[in-house]
């Protein structure tokens, strides 16, 4: 009888504990931000660029003074680069620990994974980097994207194209996910409206890296140019192989992503075979916008390497939450919601932003080439830095 | 032309590495019916192995998989006594069960101890290539497929002439008529099954340098073990060397002409015209 009352008595003691566990997460002395992103898995190294982001904008934030009168802290899921871990992520962060906002995921297929969870429990979302246009199609009032999307990459590396020695035949090679489907469909339309003729498309599986046979059949068609739609190690691999099968396009070009990664034409990247591929790129150290050098200044202070523009973007998604519940002087999901839709941030780092009517950020996008191992920016004229290379030497002179 | 002749080459390539995994297999399902669906896990557990000689201790994987070969003759080995034998003669659900609970702890395991990452081993080698006219060989790749060569040679030579070898062969014929010829058969089914392993841990250290290295490396080759041991006739250790070839030299030209997406529908379609028209294998004698 002893016995049982004292372990009722635990139970009790234990239910207590628990109670007043949640409710210190419920409330506090912290506003929590809720962070999907890939720490882990084949994203690993753009998890790494939005963490990194993040945790500058948070001290930033907090040197300030913090939002509402309390410290900013970040409440970080790993998705593990897999769209169901995604979902679990808002599972986790709204019904276990009851953030009110939510940024991320990395990737558009992580993204476009979450988005009904998000809605469903109408937590607002901004996205970061989820590139794929779908991701903008769920008409969902509660989400927001920071970056500019596949339609903008096609048009302006069109439009550089078109400025650089207009070539006639293109070939796209995708990764077979939401962002390479995305990107691909929007370079289709907009090469066949620009009247270049498509002489191949292919698409592959990221993970199994043997490339060699689309690369053979790109080959075959000969196009002038190619427009890689891919992640970090399939782009690494991709220039590797496109050397071993002696692969000579004019034009390397790319819709950013793995051929914009601040390791892409390093050594733990493609390193030589990264030189003179075209990516379009969504920020650059040098952009003119005020912040851009102290970022990555601070940037490389912290981690000792250069930030890629996926840095950016969650840095800037960071800035965009806590204007947004400053502005509300709330962290209520609903406040912050609104006040997000009629923010209007004119100097941050990214360049201004505000959110149209479908929470789209119109943001430009840059044409990028590596030279000697650095990007440099060569379209459009008015931010060049560099001429471009064209065209990319053969790899027999190389 | 051209193309044809370095899509076959290619294929080649990776065929000889898919040859290896593929006698590994068969030594298990073919020769002791057991229906090992852990083989892509021992696979990965290789690859993990030459993987850390290399990122701890600065081997290179063409000597470290020798290494991880040592290591998953071993590890099959135990797992044969403590594991395997129990369930052995039981149903092959048992056995499904059994591997599939092995496989999935592996995979779990090293996810836990090595976390979701992708690994490259970005050795000098792999960045060579060799040119000979209009083609070209990675130097990586042709490294591997010399070295796989050798081991399908000398498995074969040791199954052909050695004792053991040929009592393996008599066990894979009739498990029971073998003992009354003075064969020792659950000493030779745990060698069979250790070497299985071992050529798995050899064939994922070689893979390296090829490959991506993530926890879910090996789900894939499991299925591909068993299309090639299908191929090359159950029980046919030298069969599942051919089969590994073909289906090398059919998924290098399927990317070639059909697409890369295909490449994987065209295993099993293989497997099922095999299964369907030819059970006993494109190369096999016996029946299955």
């Amino acid at each position: 009888m002893r016995r049982k009352t004292a372990l009722a008595s635990q139970a009790v003691f234990l239910c207590a504990l628990l109670a007043t566990g949640c409710q210190n997460k419920g409330g506090g002395d912290t506003v929590r931000i809720g962070v999907i992103t890939s720490l882990t898995g084949s994203l690993a190294a753009f998890g790494e660029a939005h963490k990194n982001g993040y945790a500058i904008a948070r001290d930033e934030i907090n040197a300030k003074g913090g939002l509402l009168g309390k410290k900013v802290e970040l409440d970080i899921y790993d998705d593990q680069s897999k769209p169901d871990q995604a979902v679990q992520g808002v599972s986790k962060l709204v019904d276990q620990d009851h953030v009110t906002i939510i940024l991320g995921s990395y990737s558009s297929e992580n993204t476009k994974a979450i988005l009904p969870a998000v809605t469903q429990r109408q937590i607002p979302l901004i996205m970061p980097t989820a590139t794929a246009d779908n991701v903008m199609e769920s008409k969902s009032p509660w989400v927001f994207r920071i970056c500019a999307g596949a339609n903008d990459y096609a048009r302006t590396t069109i439009a550089f194209l078109k400025d650089a020695g207009a070539p006639k035949t293109m070939a796209i090679i995708y990764e077979n996910t939401n962002f390479g489907q995305s990107n691909m469909k929007s370079m289709t339309a907009a090469a066949k409206q620009a009247g270049i003729d498509l002489v191949a498309v292919e698409s592959y599986e990221a993970k199994s890296p043997d490339y060699k046979a689309v690369l053979q059949r790109v080959k075959k068609a000969n196009p002038e140019v190619i427009y890689f739609c891919s992640y970090l190690l399939d782009a690494t691999t991709l220039m590797r192989q496109a050397r071993e099968m002696d692969l000579n396009p004019k034009y390397y070009t790319s819709a950013g992503t793995g051929f914009a990664a601040a390791e892409f034409p390093t050594e733990k990247g493609a390193g030589k075979n990264a030189e003179y591929t075209f990516s379009v790129s969504q920020w650059l150290a040098e952009a003119k916008w005020a912040g851009s050098k102290e970022f990555d200044a601070e940037y490389f202070k912290r981690f000792n390497s250069h930030p890629a523009y996926h840095a950016m973007e969650a840095y800037s998604a960071l800035r965009v939450a806590a204007q947004a519940i400053s502005d509300a002087k709330s962290a209520e999901s609903d406040k912050i919601r609104d006040a997000i839709k009629n923010l209007n941030m004119d100097m941050t780092p990214f360049g201004p932003i505000r959110f149209d009517a479908i929470g789209q950020n119109q943001h430009p996008v840059l044409i990028t080439q590596v030279q000697g191992g650095k990007y440099r920016v060569v379209y459009p004229a008015e931010a060049a830095d560099s001429k471009a290379i064209i065209p990319a030497p053969r790899w027999s002179q190389r | 032309m051209i193309a044809f002749l370095q899509a076959c080459a290619n294929g080649l390539l990776t065929g000889a590495l898919y040859a290896l995994i593929g006698m590994g297999l068969a030594l298990i399902f073919g020769v002791q019916r057991i229906v090992n669906f852990a083989h892509g896990a021992f696979l990965m557990v290789g690859m993990y192995a030459t993987f850390l000689l290399f990122d701890k201790l600065n081997i290179n994987p063409y000597y470290g998989f020798m290494a991880a070969g040592v290591l998953l003759f071993t590890f099959g080995y135990l797992l044969y006594w403590v594991l395997i034998k129990p369930v052995q003669n039981k149903s092959p659900f048992m056995q499904i069960l059994m591997t599939t609970g092995i496989a999935l702890i592996l995979t779990d395991g090293a996810q836990l101890i090595f976390g979701a990452d992708y690994h490259q081993t970005n050795i000098e080698l792999i960045n060579r290539t060799l040119r000979y006219g209009p083609f070209s060989l990675n130097a990586a790749s042709l490294l591997s497929f010399g070295i796989a060569g050798v081991l399908i040679v000398a498995l074969t030579m040791f199954v052909r002439r050695n004792l053991t070898g040929q009592a393996l062969r008599a066990i894979a014929q009739n498990p029971e008529v073998a003992p009354l010829m003075g064969i020792n058969v659950l000493r030779i089914q745990g060698l069979s099954f250790a070497l299985g392993t071992g050529l798995a841990g050899l064939a994922g250290g070689l893979l390296l340098p090829a490959l991506y290295l993530f926890p879910g490396v090996g789900e894939d080759y499991t299925t591909k073990a068993f299309v090639i041991v299908v191929l090359g006739g159950m029980g046919s250790i030298e069969g599942a060397a051919l089969g590994g070839l073909l289906l090398g030299v059919a998924e290098s030209l399927t990317s070639l002409y059909v697409g890369n997406q295909w490449a994987l529908v065209v295993d099993f379609a293989l497997f099922l015209l095999v299964l369907s028209f030819k059970p006993s294998g494109i190369f096999g004698r016996q029946r299955a």
